[in-house]
């Protein structure tokens, strides 16, 4: 299990992350929702170690998270790293050299379905391409925990349907996904807990079909009375 | 699909199914997709849909084969139940936007007489 | 570790490719000028090739400054902060990729100094004086230059260590601003005199090797001093990014 115990991260004289304290639990769909710079991005990146928290910490089963943990976590960040020179082949290459839990068949797969071919040169790819080759190399790891920053971000809306399905597939028993957005629709029905983060702060975590059920709401419109305006409207710039 | 935001999303899928048992889409001792397959056919989150195959399973609509799957049940009278139930879902809804508009039990049969034909 | 010096080796691929096809070049202007009894071929040869060595050495440093840089401040970090190494691998393989790098580098030229030097005396002695040539110069080979060369090796890797204990120093500075410094006005500058005033210390330090009667145990000494503080930076460095470096 992850989880975090009072994490704070501050930049300078501002706070990025404030004294959030949270568990992913295992075999679970975690939809971590928040407008751009609720902190949502700081928080994940903590969870890999990444980024060092100012205070308070990051625990993989028990054990503060850094090198072991990054064996079995997967983190897929907005921004794309890949090295310049690299093509699509390569990057599956690279992380065969450094994830046990890579998988090349799953990744021949999943580039398959986003209809990527392994020698296109990653520099060049379109940001939706682009977008596509980081969800299809992270997926390709069995890992036990992904945490997927903002995936859906700048994807037509036929790609998006192959992103959900193969986020959907990596859910297992013992599998823990985060996924990141502020297109809230689109992850309310594949979410089993949704996060709500505003202002650096953690909001709520509330039980997608729980909120259904007890308050007849949907995710949406618990978005709407946090945020005080829909979560679908808001894009990236 | 779309669902509706107010009833759990579980319900829904559940109506969906059932509705295909009524229709003939499914057939009885048909085997239904494993839980991945369905949740990806419906986009949504796999323990939705294992929750609805119990839920399914605890209403003797379905039931599950040790390592085969889960089967619409072969028994008869299932999706008679199934047909009458929903029928009368459909008849309360219908039922109870005529009673808006002012109608009366009358008033009705004559609309749905000339409608039908009958 | 070996798979984190692979990449690192990868990164720099294309200006060592780079610097061996133009020391490819200038060695056929220099064997030009032996073969063809050109001076003005011999002549630029010569100062090709001693370019290539000293510039070529020094670029192989600062590449590897330059990629340490953006290895910590873009995106292209998380290739390594998301891998499952710790800081002393990612951070090892930086430094024991560039060191041999400069090494093997260094051992190149040095073998193709040798090589075209002898080249050089049999050729341009012209063949009819080949043998005595030969002869006169195997003699005063084992006399005169048995140890005038070692000197000269271990002149030239001392110069090679102090110039790996320099890039280290600046990986250092580099960490430093990226890190501690992170975020604060004049990161770039303080970091820039920090790396100065380290490197003023590392000379200081380097001055207490007395000056020995035997010259190459004096290098042999500098070597040594250079690798030790080398790996004084690399430990302090580590424990930094470990605990203070977000990428």
């Amino acid at each position: 299990m992850l989880e975090c115990r009072e994490i704070t991260k501050t930049y300078g004289r501002k706070t990025a992350v404030d004294h959030v304290s949270l568990q992913i639990q295992p075999g679970k769909i975690y939809a971590m929702l928040g407008p751009n710079g609720s902190g949502k991005t700081t928080l994940m990146k903590m969870a890999v170690g990444l980024v060092k928290p100012t205070s308070g910490g990051f625990y993989y089963n028990g054990q503060p998270v850094g090198q072991n943990s990054r064996r079995e976590i997967a983190y897929m960040s907005t921004e794309p790293y890949f090295y310049s020179w690299m093509t699509v082949g390569d990057v599956g290459k690279y992380y065969k050299d450094f994830f046990e839990d890579f998988s090349e068949k799953k990744y021949e797969g999943l580039l398959k379905r986003m209809e990527l071919t392994p020698d296109l040169k990653a520099k060049a790819l379109s940001s939706g391409m682009m977008a596509k080759l980081k969800i299809a190399v992270t997926m390709a790891r069995n890992a036990r925990v992904y945490l997927l920053d903002e995936p859906l971000n700048g994807i037509d809306l036929l790609a998006r349907d192959d992103i959900i399905a193969s986020v959907i597939e990596a859910a297992e028993q013992d599998v823990s996904l985060v996924i990141s957005s502020h297109l809230v629709d689109e992850l309310e029905r594949v979410a089993d807990e949704a996060i709500f983060m505003k202002e650096s702060r953690l909001v709520d975590v509330c039980g997608v079909e729980e909120l259904r059920m007890t308050k007849g709401k949907s995710v949406v419109e618990r978005y709407r009375e946090i945020y005080g305006h829909g979560g679908e409207q808001t894009w990236e710039n | 699909m779309e669902f509706n935001p107010a009833l759990p999303i579980y319900l829904q899928v559940m109506t969906m199914i059932k509705r295909d048992i009524v229709t003939g889409e499914l057939m009885p001792g048909g085997k239904l997709p494993s839980v991945r397959d369905m949740a990806v056919q419906f986009a949504v989150n796999p323990n939705t849909v294992s929750r609805v195959y119990r839920e399914l399973e605890s209403e003797g609509i379905c039931y599950t084969k040790r390592g085969m799957g889960t089967f619409v049940t072969e028994e008869p009278e299932v999706v008679g139940r199934l047909k009458a139930e929903m029928a009368g879902e459909l008849m309360d809804q219908f039922l109870e936007g005529m009673k808006r508009l002012g109608m009366s039990g009358e008033e009705v049969i004559q609309l749905v007489k000339e409608r039908t034909g009958c | 570790m070996g798979k984190l010096m692979k990449y690192e080796l990868r990164k720099t691929m294309f200006s060592k490719a780079v610097l061996l096809v133009i020391t490819g070049l200038v060695e056929i202007l220099y064997l030009a000028g032996v073969f063809l009894k050109w001076d003005k071929g011999l002549g630029f040869g010569i100062m090709g090739l001693v370019l290539c060595a000293s510039v070529g050495i020094f670029y192989i440093g600062i590449e590897s400054l330059l990629i340490w840089h953006r290895d910590l401040n873009t995106k292209q970090s998380y290739m390594l902060f998301l891998t499952p190494k710790n800081s002393f691998q990612i951070l090892g393989a930086k430094i024991v990729e560039n060191g041999l790098s400069l090494f093997l580098a260094g051992v190149f030229f040095a073998l193709l100094a040798v090589a075209d030097w002898s080249i050089g005396i049999i050729y341009i002695g012209g063949l009819e004086e080949f043998i005595s040539v030969l002869q006169d110069f195997a003699r005063s080979f084992n006399v005169n230059l048995e140890i005038p060369v070692w000197d000269i090796l271990i002149a030239f890797f001392g110069c090679i260590a102090t110039w790996l204990l320099m890039v280290v120093t600046g990986y250092f500075a580099i960490l430093l601003s990226a890190s501690v410094l992170a975020g604060k006005k004049f990161s770039g500058f303080v970091s820039f005199v920090l790396y100065m005033v380290l490197m003023w210390a590392d000379g200081l330090i380097l001055d207490l090797v007395p000056q020995l009667e035997d010259f190459k145990l004096q290098f042999g000494w500098i070597i040594a001093v250079s690798f030790l503080l080398s790996a004084v930076y690399y430990l302090i460095s580590g424990w930094i990014m470990e605990r203070k470096l977000s990428v």
